[in-house]
C-alpha cells in the first residue's frame, strides 16, 4: 500500500509544527541566553604577594574575591558560597570564613568544615610574574571535598554567624 | 427556595418572550427598554426559574455558573469559597500590579527608588504596594489551603483528576508569581531570597546551568534578571494563570460544582451471588447500609454499599433484616435518579454569597494593608548578604530542609517529588470512595507530607536567626514576609 494522501498530510503537519517548535525554541534559547562578555572576567593584578600577611583574608570587590594566606599559601577564594550563593564574610574573630544564609563555615583557605555546602569555597588559579599576583577570574576551580584539612587549625575565638 | 420559584403562566411567557414584558414607568425602565440596552443586555431580569435560566445562558460572566447548583454547594463550610477566594485575590493582584506598574521602571538603578517614592511620594502609593503584597502571601496560603481541602474531600477522584492536575500547575504558578515580584522592590530582602531560589536551579541534572542563565541571564542576580523576573511577573505568568484558571473553571463547570454524595443517588452498586441477606448495622444519609453478616460476599468486602435511596435506609432499625431482591452486573447499573428537587438556582442563591465572600476578601486585605506597611530594607547590595537571609515563608520550609541535606535531594528531589507525587495522585488512588473514614491510607499520607512542610516553615520562619542557628522567636523575631 502506497502512502496515501492523508498520510501525507498527517505526517507533514507533524514535521512541520515539530520544525516550529524547535525553531521557536532555539530562536528563545539565543535571545535569552546571557551575553559572553556580561560580568566580571579575565585576568587581574593583586600587588605584591607580600602585602597579604599570613592568617588574614582581604576582600577584592573587583573580582568578588577573597585572598587569603593559609600559613604562607596564597588562595583566591570566590566570595560566593557553593551551597546557593550567599556571599561569605570572613570572620575576624575565628579566623574562618562563615556563612550567614546557611551556615557553613571554612576554614582560612576555603576548606570545608561544617554546615551544608557540598563541597569547600570556589578558587580561581593564582600565579605570580614579575612580584605581582595575577588571578584569572574566567576560571573557576571547585573546591575541596569534604574532608580536606590540611589548613585546618583550631579557631582563633568565637564565631561572627549568629552572635550578631 | 422552591415556592419563590413558583411562576405564572404571564411571567413564564415574559421570560420566554421579553419583547412583550409589561413597559415600567421611569427613566431607568425606559432605558432598559431601549434597543442599545437589549443589545447587550438580551433578557430582562425576571425573577423567574425561565428568566433567571435565561440570565446564566446569555450573560458571559453569570455562565461561569451553572445554572443550578446542589443546595449543600451554599453552605460556608463545604469548600470555605477558597477557590473563589483565590481567584478574588488574583484579580485584586491584577488591579493593584497595574496601578503599581504606572510608577515602577525595571532598572537597577531606579527600582528601589520607585519603591521609596510609593511609599512617600505618590497618594496611596503604600497602601497599594501594602495590598499588593499581603494578598500575594494571602493568595499562597489560600490555594495551598484550598489544595488541601480539595484532596480532604477526595474531589481529585473521578471525573475531576485533570482539573487537579491543573489545580497542581496553578499552585506552582502562584508560587512562581511570588517568586518572581519578590526581586522587584530590588532590597536586600529581595535580592537575597532570589539569589538563594534561583542558586537551587542550578542543582536541577543536566539542565541546571542553562535554566539558571536563562532566568539570571548572567553571571549574577542583577538588570538582566531584574528584567526578566519583571516580564515573567507581568506578562508571562498572568497570561498563564489567566489561561489555566479559565481551564480550571471550565472543568469545575463540566465536572460538577460539588461532589457527589450517595443522597444524590438512588441506585447505585453490584453485587456478588449469595449476597442477599444483610443485617442492618447503620444506615446514614447516604443511603449506606453496613454489611454485617453477609459483608464478605460482596463485592467491595466490609466496605459501604448503597442498595436502596436514602428515605429508606433511613427508615429501617438497627438490626432490622432486608432481603436482596435481584443481583446485577455494575456494568448494567446506568440508571441514577437524581434527586433534582434538592438543588437551587445558582443566581442569586450562591452568586450573592460569592458577591459577600468577594466583599470580604476585600475589607481583609485592605484592613492588613492599612494595619501592616509591606517591608523594604536598605537598597540591593550584591556584596553583602544579610544575616539571616531568609526566603518568603512559603519556601522557607525548603529552605529549612537545605540548611539539612543536600541541595539536589532537598531543593530538587524533594519538592519535585512531591508536587509530581501530587499531580498523579488521581491517576494512582483508584479508591472511588470520598468519605474519609474510607481513605485512611491516602489522609494518613498526605497528613504526614503536610504536617512535615508546617513544622519545617515554622521552624524555618520562626526559629532561625543569623547563621542559621536557633532561636527562639520570643527572644528575637526573625520571621520575613
Amino acid at each position: 500500500m502506497g502512502i496515501t494522501r492523508r498520510y501525507l498530510l498527517r505526517t507533514g503537519w507533524k514535521i512541520g509544527g515539530g520544525m516550529l517548535a524547535l525553531l521557536a525554541g532555539w530562536t528563545s534559547w539565543e535571545l535569552l541566553r546571557p551575553l559572553t562578555v556580561a560580568g566580571a572576567s579575565g585576568k587581574m593584578k593583586l600587588g605584591s604577594p607580600a602585602n597579604y600577611k599570613a592568617g588574614t583574608a582581604t576582600f577584592v570587590n573587583q573580582g568578588r574575591l577573597w585572598v587569603s594566606n593559609a600559613d604562607g599559601h596564597l588562595f583566591a577564594l570566590s566570595q560566593k558560597c557553593p551551597h546557593l550563593g550567599c556571599r561569605v564574610p570572613f570572620c575576624e574573630s575565628s579566623g574562618r570564613f562563615e556563612c550567614p544564609c546557611h551556615g557553613s563555615v571554612f576554614d582560612i583557605a576555603g576548606e570545608w568544615i561544617s554546615g551544608p555546602s557540598p563541597r569547600g569555597m570556589d578558587q580561581h588559579p593564582l600565579t605570580v610574574e614579575n612580584d605581582v599576583l595575577i588571578v584569572d577570574t574566567s576560571q573557576k576551580i571547585n573546591g575541596p571535598d569534604h574532608g580536606a584539612v590540611a589548613f585546618l587549625t583550631d579557631s582563633k575565638g568565637p564565631a561572627c554567624a549568629g552572635n550578631g | 427556595m422552591i415556592d419563590q420559584d413558583a411562576v405564572s403562566g404571564e411571567q413564564l411567557r415574559d421570560g420566554l418572550e421579553p419583547d412583550v414584558y409589561p413597559v415600567h414607568e421611569g427613566r431607568w425602565q425606559r432605558l432598559k427598554h431601549t434597543d442599545a440596552w437589549r443589545s447587550m443586555f438580551r433578557h430582562p431580569q425576571l425573577d423567574t426559574p425561565r428568566g433567571r435560566a435565561l440570565q446564566g445562558f446569555s450573560n458571559v460572566f453569570l455562565h461561569v455558573y451553572p445554572v443550578k447548583v446542589p443546595r449543600r454547594v451554599l453552605r460556608l463550610r463545604y469548600s470555605w469559597r477558597l477557590g473563589f477566594i483565590a481567584t478574588v485575590l488574583f484579580w485584586i493582584l491584577v488591579v493593584t500590579g497595574v496601578y503599581l506598574m504606572f510608577f515602577y521602571t525595571p532598572s537597577v538603578t531606579s527600582a528601589y527608588g520607585d519603591m521609596q517614592q510609593l511609599r512617600t511620594g505618590i497618594g496611596f502609593g503604600q497602601l497599594v504596594r501594602n495590598v499588593h503584597r499581603w494578598s500575594a502571601h494571602l493568595m499562597v496560603l489560600v490555594v495551598v489551603l484550598h489544595l488541601v481541602r480539595v484532596f480532604f474531600a477526595g474531589a481529585y477522584k473521578k471525573p475531576r483528576e485533570f482539573n487537579w492536575v491543573v489545580g497542581i500547575a496553578l499552585l506552582a504558578i502562584t508560587l512562581g508569581f511570588s517568586f518572581t515580584g519578590y526581586l522587584l522592590p530590588w532590597d536586600q530582602l529581595s535580592y537575597w531570597a532570589v539569589t538563594v531560589g534561583t542558586n537551587l536551579v542550578s542543582y536541577v541534572p543536566v539542565f541546571g546551568g542553562v535554566l539558571t542563565d536563562l532566568l539570571i541571564g548572567g553571571p549574577q542576580i542583577g538588570q538582566s534578571t531584574l528584567q526578566r523576573f519583571y516580564a515573567l511577573h507581568v506578562a508571562v505568568l498572568p497570561l498563564a494563570l489567566a489561561l489555566m484558571l479559565m481551564v480550571h473553571i471550565w472543568r469545575v463547570r463540566k465536572d460538577g460544582f460539588a461532589v457527589r454524595r450517595g443522597s444524590d443517588t438512588g441506585t447505585v452498586g453490584s453485587f456478588a451471588e449469595g449476597a442477599t441477606e444483610f443485617s442492618v448495622d447503620g444506615a446514614t444519609t447516604d443511603g449506606a447500609i453496613v454489611g454485617g453478616v453477609a459483608a464478605d460476599h460482596l463485592e467491595s468486602a466490609g466496605e459501604p454499599v448503597s442498595v436502596m435511596p436514602a428515605a429508606t435506609a433511613m427508615a429501617l432499625a438497627k438490626g432490622d433484616r432486608v432481603r436482596l431482591l435481584g443481583v446485577v452486573d455494575r456494568e448494567s447499573v446506568t440508571a441514577e435518579e437524581r434527586q433534582t428537587d434538592d438543588t437551587v438556582f445558582a443566581w442569586p442563591h450562591l452568586i450573592t454569597r460569592h458577591v459577600v465572600v468577594a466583599l470580604g476578601t476585600i475589607a481583609t486585605v485592605l484592613a492588613l494593608g492599612v494595619a501592616f506597611a509591606a517591608p523594604l530594607r536598605d537598597i540591593a547590595n550584591p556584596n553583602l548578604t544579610p544575616e539571616p537571609a531568609k526566603a518568603p515563608w512559603y519556601f522557607v520550609g525548603l529552605q529549612e530542609l537545605l540548611s539539612r541535606f543536600d541541595p539536589l535531594i532537598a531543593g530538587i528531589f524533594v519538592p519535585a517529588g512531591v508536587l509530581t507525587v501530587l499531580a498523579l495522585l488521581p491517576y494512582f488512588d483508584k479508591n472511588p470512595a470520598t468519605e474519609s473514614k474510607y481513605r485512611k491510607v491516602a489522609i494518613s499520607i498526605f497528613a504526614t507530607i503536610l504536617l512535615v512542610a508546617v513544622v519545617l516553615t515554622v521552624i524555618g520562619a520562626l526559629f532561625r536567626g543569623p547563621g542559621w542557628k536557633f532561636v527562639p522567636p520570643w527572644q528575637h523575631s526573625y520571621l520575613e514576609m
